[in-house]
């Protein structure tokens, strides 16, 4: 929302002394979220009245060659010998003896101003000198459309006016985050908006007269109007008046009030729209105007009969910008006799549009329901200045005074006047102690202080006992309900920035870190600082294309209603996917031998849901890596030998490879922790990897990282120490080539346990030659006796046991 | 011959003359003796520096600009990376830590019941729709603020309140926004929640809290300032912001995040008598945290999953 703080400060008189910069800056801490100040004045320098004294048309152009009267004298403009300047005009309009808008040599084009800046010069067209340029409304950032210069009335205004001051364009506009208002209806109008700063200004707000209640109205019924509301849920209070019209063709002129609703991100219609428009700026009560014999003719019945209602499902109305709606149920229509002439709050219907011909005319000044408005918002994507007003639940109390006003300023005799509120007017009274506003606030502040501020933005406070307020809301505070509200009221306008910064005293207790996170700022210490591998964070919606590549059902997944794009429809079931769809576009950017991971939150359908009813996530490591299985292997063991955890790896049986669907079970493991499968690793389908467009070897881990936080970690260190020296032997192992490894392995290490050796077994090598039937496995064992040196018969016979031992699990020593 | 053999020749030569001490009459011998010490010391030592001058030819000066010897192979260290976000939830959880919050993290799949009801947000409230919530079709809700945490967090820690404490809880989490991503937004980003309880909570302390962090966590004095919001979880409510510290070029204020006294039905709803108690809660981005701290121009860097990137941190 746009707010002119010229226009706040004809309602709140600024104390002497401060400046506009503080204003703003305490608008911006006690009031709403300013997203932008627009300074108007610079935009506007070296724009002037001028008068257009003699206009001929240059020969075979659409030009004009113009003489005006400047009204100023100015060093970078020439003058002709009678005075006048030369000006080059393009415009249809111009014609000799009017007032226009004359942008002199050296100024900025205001439309440009803030982008490119384009400045003016004295320059030829067509071999004619021109001085800077007539402008158009435009060119002057007033309108979008592009019609012709812009004309000025001369009863405000002659040639050497200051073009900016004539209109108040001496302006600061501040650009508001109207979020930081969805609870205050009342500051959607200038006037509530400046009754606001009176009070952080710590001054008493003057009510404006213009919008006191008389009950002027009520006596009036020349002609029959009848109003019926159906629902007061729907609609709390309609009123509306009926008037001849006097005149509603557009100025020729260019206005105040569209100079007013420029500033303001809104354009001129016509009289009529205009003022409704005004009138809403300044109150936030948007008006509507329908014509009168139309709206009767529509109804079909001779007088007219406005019914207010809830929409039926599929009901059909053509809108003022020509598109024809289907109601939802929660829409709320005007209706005359029933026939709708309006979307209640949204927009007027086009069978009742205000044109050229309107004579007479309904003014509507009403509310609504803006939880029945904001479903009509959203259902047909209407996002008007009315309907964002109308959306903040726009106070009863306001659309009689309202109506009045708009009545007077058109300065039309009252024809009939109805007002339908079935309900009855609330008031909100408050009680509070100072001690409790102070202690949630943590102030100091006196029932004086309190009741001051108050009674400065309307609220009536009474202080029956010391210390104890009886606070009454003023009609147009729809928000204020609880004590708490009052206290914000308080704090707001008194200032946040005046509270004493304390902090809490705490004892010292012992803050519990959820034991995943910590687990998780473990792994990633050991997987990227010890293992080199890259953290990634990916989406947490996918596409379901990318949970089939995977050979995953998508119908697993929740899938979101409202995605952003196909690409982000599903919650994702697992991390593993999301990494193999970086793999390409980083293999592309040059990269060949890298290990990537993520950890985050995952979440499938046959998970089920928790005691709560919400669905039940898990968190999980997923490590995609450019290499086979015994390369991923490595890492693994090097991980779960760092968190010192027990780990068992089991070949994927046929029953459960449905569980790992992406990974080639001819080449995979369940991770095994604590006698729970934890999760898988191994190297990825072909089928899967030519989906992403992949090559063999890359494999993949998938874990639940849920599961192993709870595991016991064994934290004991087997020292390999002895005072007494070690011995070290390669033992070369001749195979059958179907023999596992893990078998000669296990072997030879229970044989090395029950010797009561200090040992280490270590893997040297697996060769194979041209005879694929056997292989070679060597292996180097470090040994020694913890109670003496080994001598070398003892060292032999040890190697001739280990031997012999091989040979019974199968391996013959070469 | 070459430098040192003549040295060494001298020296055997000099070896020789010891021979002939004994026959020089006794008065004599001493002067000699030491003559010939002093020339054998002489000797020796401009071997001694021959020898290490012919070391020090041998070796030969290298290429210092290049990475490696010719015919060597390149050396490499492969060094892995932390994703720049991780590493600064990290941080912010370890200053809360510090400072005796309890953490937990924030669900990723939500319901309205916990995302908008337990936070007072009236049903069907025009409030609801500044979230820009993704839905699924069960009617479940990614949810678009951690403060979706804070009904759990004021349950699972509401014994430290009968036990005579506080509930103190920072809630890091990832959220969602259904918004078109560009430069400054994206549909994918995380928080950071702070709940705090106790018989005698007020705004004073929110503040003094959340300037206390904020000087932790940019280890210099900063200044706290604050503009008006509105949750409707919390009342009084407000937006903070804190003074530009110096390691990111100091001026000016940036917007950090909102806060406010949480909403007596918020603390209602959770069991807690809200005239006994009362409470605060803050929340803020922890991708701003981290685009500021290292000049990053656009946030969808972050989910990008791109190595060049990445391997920046």
């Amino acid at each position: 929302m746009r707010i002119s703080l010229n226009k706040v400060k004809e309602y709140v008189q600024i104390p002497d002394g401060i400046t506009d910069a503080e204003l703003i800056s305490l608008i911006g801490s006690r009031l709403v979220e300013i997203e932008e100040v627009i300074d108007l004045t610079p935009r506007y320098q070296g724009i002037y009245i001028a008068k257009v004294v003699s206009c001929e048309p240059i020969p075979d152009t659409h030009l004009h060659l113009c003489q005006i009267d400047a009204g100023i004298h100015n060093q970078d403009f020439n003058q002709l010998e009678n005075g006048l300047v030369q000006v080059v005009c393009g415009a249809p309009n111009v014609y000799a003896g009017m007032l226009a808008v004359w942008i002199t040599p050296g100024a900025i084009v205001p439309e440009t101003y803030g982008n490119e800046n384009f400045k003016l010069t004295v320059r030829k067209l067509r071999g004619y000198e021109s001085n800077g340029m007539l402008a158009g409304a435009d060119e002057l950032g007033l309108d979008n459309e592009h019609k012709s210069i812009a004309e000025i009335d001369p009863k405000f205004a002659q040639p050497g006016d200051d073009f900016a001051e004539i209109f108040g364009l001496n302006d600061i506009i501040l650009d508001v985050e109207n979020k930081s208002l969805t609870h205050r209806p009342d500051c959607f109008g200038i006037i509530g908006f400046a009754r606001e700063v009176a009070g952080i200004l710590g001054i008493k707000f003057v009510e404006p007269e213009a919008f006191a209640h008389s009950e002027s109205l009520k006596s009036i019924s020349d002609l029959p109007l009848e109003v019926k509301i159906q629902d007061s849920v729907l609609c709390p209070r309609y009123s509306c008046a009926v008037f001849d019209l006097k005149d509603n063709q557009p100025s020729k002129y260019l206005t105040k009030s569209a100079v007013f609703l420029a500033k303001s991100g809104m354009r001129a219609i016509d009289p009529m729209v205009d003022l409704t428009n005004m009138i809403m700026l300044e109150t936030g009560q948007p008006l509507h105007a329908f014509d009168y014999d139309k709206l009767v003719a529509v109804g079909g019945s001779k007088t007219p009969k406005i019914i207010v209602r809830a929409a039926e499902d599929g009901e059909e109305l053509q809108l003022l910008d020509g598109k024809t709606i289907k109601c939802i149920t929660d829409d709320i229509l005007i209706t005359s006799n029933n026939v709708p002439v309006a979307l209640a709050g949204a927009m007027g219907g086009k069978n009742t549009e205000i044109d050229a011909s309107t004579k007479r005319v309904v003014l509507e000044s009403a509310t609504f329901s803006l939880y029945n408005l904001r479903k009509t918002q959203m259902a047909h994507g209407i996002f008007s200045e009315a309907i964002t007003r109308f959306t903040k639940g726009q106070p009863t109390a306001m659309t009689m005074p309202v109506l009045e006003e708009a009545i007077r300023r058109l300065g039309v005799d009252v024809l009939a006047f109805a007002d339908d509120y079935p309900g009855e007017e609330k008031v909100t009274v408050v009680k509070i102690t100072t001690e409790r506003i102070n202690s949630l606030l943590g102030t100091d502040y006196d029932a004086d202080t309190i009741a001051t501020t108050l009674e400065n933005v309307g609220f009536k406070v009474k202080v029956p006992c010391d210390a104890h307020l009886e606070i009454t809301s003023p009609a147009w505070r729809t928000d204020i309900h609880i004590p708490e509200d009052i206290i914000e009221e308080v704090g707001r306008l008194l200032g946040y920035d005046n509270i004493p910064l304390v902090l809490p005293n705490r004892p010292f207790l012992e803050a519990e870190i959820d034991p995943l996170i910590k687990l998780k700022d473990e792994l990633r210490s050991i997987l990227s600082d010890q293992l080199a591998m890259n953290e990634l964070l990916t989406y947490s919606f996918v596409s379901r294309a990318l949970i089939e590549k995977v050979n995953r059902d998508p119908d697993d997944c929740y899938e979101i209603t409202n995605s952003i794009s196909p690409e982000l429809q599903c919650f994702r079931p697992e991390i593993v996917p999301s990494l193999l769809d970086k793999v390409r576009e980083n293999i592309k950017s040059g990269h060949h031998n890298f290990c990537l991971y993520e950890m985050n939150q995952i979440a499938r359908k046959s998970s089920g849901l928790n005691d709560d009813h919400t669905p039940i996530t898990k968190m999980h490591l997923g490590i995609v890596n450019l290499g086979d299985y015994y390369d991923l292997k490595a890492k693994v063991l090097a991980l779960f030998n760092q968190l010192k955890l027990p780990v068992e790896y089991i070949a994927i049986s046929p029953t459960v490879a449905s569980h790992h669907p992406y990974l080639e079970p001819k080449r995979s493991v369940e991770v095994i922790v604590a006698g729970q499968v934890v999760g898988a690793f191994g190297e990825v389908k072909v089928s899967v990897l030519e989906n992403f467009k992949l090559q063999q070897p890359i494999s993949a881990l998938e874990l639940s990282l849920d599961k192993l936080v709870e595991a016991p970690r064994s934290l004991k260190v087997d020292l390999k120490l002895s005072r007494f020296p070690f011995v070290e032997r390669d033992i070369t192992l001749r195979v059958d080539s179907e023999t596992p490894f893990g078998r000669i392995d296990q072997a030879l290490a229970d044989f090395l346990d029950k010797q009561g050796l200090i040992y280490s077994l270590t893997p040297v090598s697996i060769y194979q030659d041209d005879d694929t039937s056997r292989k070679n496995l060597s292996f180097r064992i470090k040994f020694s006796d913890p109670q003496k040196t080994l001598n070398s018969e003892e060292i032999a016979d040890i190697m001739n046991r280990i031997i012999a031992v091989a040979a019974e699990a199968g391996g013959e020593a070469i | 011959m070459s430098e040192i053999e003549k040295l060494r020749e001298k020296l055997k030569g000099l070896n020789s003359e010891y021979a002939k001490i004994k026959t020089l009459p006794p008065e004599q011998r001493g002067e000699f003796g030491r003559d010939l010490n002093a020339q054998k010391q002489q000797i020796l030592s401009a071997i001694a520096a021959a020898e290490a001058a012919e070391k020090n030819e041998k070796i030969t000066p290298i290429d210092v600009s290049a990475p490696c010897a010719p015919n060597q192979p390149i050396p490499t260290i492969k060094r892995g990376s932390k994703h720049p976000l991780m590493t600064e939830l990290e941080r912010v959880i370890s200053i809360y830590s510090e400072m005796g919050f309890d953490i937990m993290e924030s669900r990723q799949l939500d319901d309205e019941f916990h995302m908008f009801d337990s936070l007072n947000f009236p049903k069907e409230h025009p409030a609801r729709d500044g979230y820009d919530t993704f839905r699924t079709s069960e009617g479940f809700i990614p949810p678009a603020h951690t403060s979706t945490m804070q009904h759990r967090a004021l349950k699972k820690y509401q014994h430290r309140l009968a036990d005579g404490g506080k509930i103190a809880v920072a809630i890091p989490g990832r959220v969602f926004r259904n918004e078109d991503a560009d430069a400054t937004h994206e549909h994918t980003f995380y928080q950071c929640e702070g709940v705090f309880v106790s018989k005698d909570a007020n705004m004073g302390q929110l503040f003094g809290i959340l300037k206390h962090f904020f000087e932790s966590y940019y280890g210099q004095k900063l200044n706290l300032k604050t503009q008006p919001g509105y949750f409707p979880f919390t009342e009084p409510s407000a937006e903070f912001l804190i003074e530009k510290p110096a390691s990111l070029g100091g001026k000016g204020w940036l917007e950090m995040g909102g806060c406010g006294m949480i909403h007596p039905n918020v603390l209602k709803a959770a069991g807690i008598n809200p005239e006994t108690y009362s409470g605060f809660a803050w929340g803020g981005g922890i991708d701003r945290l981290a685009m500021l701290k290292y000049g990053l121009g656009d946030v969808r860097y972050f989910e990008s999953g791109k190595l060049d990137f990445l391997e920046e941190f």
